[in-house]
């Protein structure tokens, strides 16, 4: 039989953002595939370069649609880190809540992700719904539902009023009554375990070779997570666990997402708790905050997103704008190089399974 | 410095001469070196556990007339990093691949070879990525300015008149 030419994306209910893969491919089997990022490149790098370091803000939380708060962490540590400031202990506490939340809004929205490509539907709807609830909180906390803009370099922008920390609280009892649903409609359906056991099997080295972090590496055995080996914020200070896979298949790579969302609600509940009183921003330099000047040095800043590692890399020359900033995108490996080597061999209606569980996002690999 | 991190820096140290070793934090070191030291430093270092290869990237220092690369090693059993920078000729802007030891430094090199024009011997796919037709110096160096680009490639136009005269009437500001 021939060889046939196929074409994924860039539209496919499948992907978050427009993303494409030319696949070739005999009978039913890739033979050969071709990654084709670019639909989305926005330029934000050179962007960057040419807005003050306070206007970037607004820039930066659009480079990552399904999980913007991590952007803007990023860049707020790297100018930390480079201008020497000390954030006040409450705005480090608040921080991890909107991170630990960003990151169940996240996986909820991964389940609606799995969806198209398995053909059930009731996890999706579900997924969407329960994540509009923490939506709900961003908008109360900081004004806006996606793109919040909250964490600012020296703090957050605004302290958090005792009527939030209850709405929290409540919306993590409702999400928690929740699990044991998800957990028959998804993970002991007959269909998922059908379609993802065994499927879209990723191993070890293949995947220490390729570079993947998060949970791509996690499902394979490897306890590898930023929060534990290199802490940030305050995450040695909360208890918490990182659940680990042996299989590498999409099914353990999908329960893996659902296991985070209670220890990231204990990781909230502890930052509720030693939450101190306080102040929440310090000036990161002398003068109009418009005007902030950073001073000279190059720093690598990365955290734990949900699909792995995400960094910027800054590069200051003491003036008012920054002079080069490199996004590494967390999916970035297994998007370009890992969708070349790897995907040959899958079947086509496998391929959706692949791309979504190995968690690959456009937006951040275009930039 | 961790532990481990010294010991790797030692390891470097005794290799190679002239490396510049500028300390950022306590799990963070930049490494200056000579751009024929490159590789005998990433590999020592790679052996050493600084295994992950987090990032690879240029910076465009124009008044310098270089460009410098920058490649950030990541260790997982303790949390350091080192970012190892070398400088390469701005006008010939050359330098080797690292595909044979992180195989996914081919598509770093093939972008890099988009924004800044760097070419990697070694590798051949030098294809674009992300840009499609484009028809200027590679972007990211400091000399493309993107607002000219633009007023060259979207050139202004002037709104007719009576198109804004339409739709004052459709909104309903003047009586047609």
């Amino acid at each position: 039989m021939g060889e046939v030419k196929f074409f994924f994306g860039p539209n496919h209910p499948g992907m978050h953002g427009n993303f494409s893969v030319h696949m070739y491919v005999e009978g039913d089997t890739v033979v050969r595939a071709k990654p084709v990022p670019g639909f989305l490149h926005r330029g934000f790098e050179k962007l960057m370069e040419r807005r003050l370091w306070y206007q970037n803000l607004a820039l930066v939380p659009r480079i990552c649609v399904p999980e913007p708060d991590i952007n803007e962490m990023c860049y707020a540590m790297g100018i930390e880190k480079l201008a020497g400031v000390e954030v006040p202990e409450r705005a480090q506490w608040i921080r991890m809540i909107i991170l630990e939340l960003a990151r169940i809004a996240n996986h909820f929205m991964s389940f609606a992700g799995i969806g198209g490509p398995l053909g059930l539907y009731t996890g999706p709807f579900w997924g969407v719904a329960d994540r509009d609830k923490i939506l709900d909180i961003f908008e109360s906390l900081t004004g806006a539902r996606i793109y919040h803009m909250y964490i600012v370099p020296g703090g957050v922008r605004k302290d958090m009023p005792p009527k939030i920390q209850d709405m929290i609280l409540k919306t993590l009892e409702y999400i928690e009554s929740r699990l044991d649903d998800y957990d028959n409609i998804i993970f002991k359906n007959r269909i998922v375990h059908t379609r993802l056991k065994g499927i879209a099997l990723l191993d070890r080295n293949t995947a220490l070779e390729m570079g993947v972090t998060g949970i791509g590496i996690r499902a394979t055995g490897v306890p590898y997570d930023i929060r534990k080996i290199d802490p940030y914020l305050f995450y040695d200070k909360v208890e918490f666990e990182v659940p680990v896979a042996t299989e590498g298949d999409a099914y353990s790579r999908l329960r893996l997402k659902f296991l985070e969302i209670p220890q990231s609600i204990k990781i909230i509940k502890q930052a509720l708790e030693k939450m101190p009183e306080g102040k929440v921003n310090v000036p990161i330099s002398e003068g109009n905050a418009l005007r902030f000047r950073v001073p000279k040095g190059q720093v690598y800043v990365h955290v734990e997103a949900t699909r792995g590692e995400y960094g910027y890399f800054i590069v200051s020359d003491g003036g008012e704008k920054p002079y080069r900033v490199t996004i590494r995108g967390a999916s970035y490996p297994q998007t370009l190089y890992g969708i070349e080597k790897y995907l040959p061999g899958t079947r086509i209606e496998d391929v959706p399974i692949w791309l979504d569980t190995m968690g690959i996002c456009s937006p951040e690999v275009d930039r | 410095m961790t532990s481990s991190m010294n010991n790797a820096l030692e390891k470097v140290k005794n290799a190679i001469k002239n490396v510049k070793i500028i300390e950022i934090d306590e799990r963070e070191a930049k490494i200056e070196v000579e751009s024929e030291n490159t590789l005998p430093v990433l590999s020592i270092l790679k052996g050493e556990g600084y295994f992950h290869l987090s990032l690879l990237t240029a910076v465009d220092w124009m008044e310098k007339n270089e460009f410098e690369l920058i490649y950030i090693l990541y260790s997982w059993n303790d949390g350091g990093k080192f970012i190892v920078s070398t400088k390469i000729d701005r006008e010939k802007a050359e330098f080797v691949t690292v595909m044979h030891m992180w195989p996914v430094a081919r598509f770093y090199e093939r972008e890099l070879h988009e924004f800044f024009g760097i070419k990697f011997a070694g590798n051949n796919d030098m294809k674009p990525l992300f840009l499609e037709n484009w028809d200027d110096i590679p972007p990211l160096r400091k000399d493309f300015d993107p607002l000219e680009y633009s007023k060259k490639k979207f050139p202004e136009r002037e709104y007719q008149k009576d198109i804004i005269h339409e739709a004052k009437i459709i909104r309903g500001d003047i009586n047609g």
